[in-house]
């Protein structure tokens, strides 16, 4: 049985017909084309599936499509700007190096911005802390964790 | 994933109807475990009924008694001023609850009902002697948390109930408490978990409550400790005592996560670090 939902997805609204079981990933990524969020574990532990909820981030591999309905969703693809420049935080990853293989990087960019949106000034430990959901297999996190750090420089700098 | 309608009832007089008329449905709420165990094929629901938008599933009333309704997310617990301040213990194991991500969305009576024997609410709310009301269509019960768990995955909810608020009397004014938690990184599940709640009347201990995760069928209120200590002052030599106790009331299991020697040797380690954190 599929269900008419509409909501608001990177400044959008959109309406999408969708079964009961798809999850908001299956959604995106299927009839809405976004392919910028990716799917690992598909359990809600490697977050690479993160997108940004009504302000919050949360794993969209565990989470229902039909829940969607009403709400403000932010992905990858939300972040640049109409002329297509990157956003602060995709250049400081960029800057930093801190992208190898990059499955791993829209869902750390997409935590790293719904941290910074609550938290323009946030302590290593609290960076360290809002990164724990999304896992990294090539470089380690040191040069992720420098990404957000000069990420929220700027982001100061420009506001 | 395996076909199955889902819906989005908005009150709870919707929800018994849904239930009624869709046999085989499940409850969700988060669904942070839920969704997991569909992915895995360890269940195959025929439809889903989102307990998430029904107002009066939601909320928390600090008061006289407190009142948490079950659909309240790890988040909002751990960002809610009154409950930060009045039980600290429930903030602190929320806190280790999974990723942001995670705690954005699982909520506290999902945490409960799942019935995991290291659910990190459960062990904190154990000690806090939480109530947890249980309604369906024509029933309406309290029960203490602590009766509430039958064995892993399993409860004392009747298929047509649901857990819709937990309750909470306020804690005594000299009463610390303290949850602590073994995992290898700190987003693991608990290989053990420990709350302990101590009330001291100058060295004499008045009301002491000990419960402890992952070393059982259930999260466990350890009541034979509990009993040992209630009236004693606390010394080293009684601490080993208690140690000693509680490694033999548990009954830990050996899994993917640890052996069932290195989690009673844990148990006794951090009922002794919770004794030393709360005695300060």
């Amino acid at each position: 049985m599929k269900t008419e939902i509409s909501f608001i997805l990177n400044g959008s609204e959109v309406t999408v017909s969708v079964d009961g079981h798809s999850r908001l990933i299956d959604m995106l990524r299927g009839p809405l084309g976004q392919t910028g969020t990716k799917e690992g574990c598909g359990e809600g532990e490697c977050g690479a599936c993160t997108v940004i909820v009504d302000g919050r981030a949360i794993n969209s591999c565990l989470y229902p499509a039909l829940e969607a309905e009403g709400k403000n969703i932010t992905t990858i693809e939300g972040l640049q700007d109409l002329k297509n420049k990157l956003s602060a935080i995709q250049q400081a990853f960029v800057d930093c190096g801190a992208i190898q293989c990059g499955f791993c990087t829209p869902g750390m960019i997409i935590s790293a911005k719904a941290l910074l949106d609550s938290n323009p000034n946030p302590s290593d430990e609290e960076i360290r802390d809002a990164l724990l959901g999304n896992l990294c297999r090539c470089t380690g996190y040191v040069q992720i964790v420098e990404a957000v750090k000069q990420a929220a420089i700027k982001l100061k700098d420009t506001s | 994933m395996r076909g199955f309608d889902y819906f989005k009832p908005r009150s709870l007089n919707e929800v018994w109807e849904l239930k009624e008329k869709t046999p085989g449905a499940r409850f969700i709420s988060g669904g942070t475990d839920l969704m997991v165990q569909i992915k895995n094929q360890e269940l195959c629901p025929k439809a889903l009924v989102s307990l998430r938008s029904i107002p009066e599933l939601t909320g928390v009333e600090v008061g006289e008694v407190t009142r948490i309704g079950a659909l309240t997310t790890i988040s909002d617990i751990i960002q809610h001023p009154s409950l930060r301040h009045k039980y600290p213990v429930l903030v602190e194991a929320a806190k280790s609850l999974g990723s942001v991500q995670i705690r954005n969305v699982a909520t506290i009576g999902g945490n409960l009902c799942n019935c995991s024997p290291c659910a990190d609410m459960a062990i904190p709310l154990l000690v806090l002697e939480a109530k947890v009301r249980l309604k369906s269509a024509k029933t309406s019960r309290e029960i203490p948390l602590n009766e509430f768990f039958l064995g892993p995955g399993e409860s004392c909810l009747a298929p047509d109930e649901i857990l819709t608020d937990i309750l909470l009397e306020p804690t005594q004014l000299n009463a610390k408490a303290t949850f602590l938690k073994k995992g290898r990184v700190k987003m693991d599940l608990a290989v053990v978990s420990v709350a302990l709640l101590l009330e001291t009347e100058g060295e004499r201990c008045c009301k002491v409550r000990l419960a402890v995760g992952s070393v059982a069928s259930v999260p466990l209120r350890l009541l034979k400790v509990e009993a040992l200590l209630e009236g004693a002052i606390i010394s080293k030599e009684l601490v080993i005592q208690v140690q000693q106790l509680a490694a033999d009331s548990i009954s830990p299991i050996t899994d993917v996560r640890a052996t069932k020697e290195y989690r009673r040797q844990i148990a006794s380690v951090l009922v002794r670090r919770a004794f030393e954190k709360v005695l300060g």
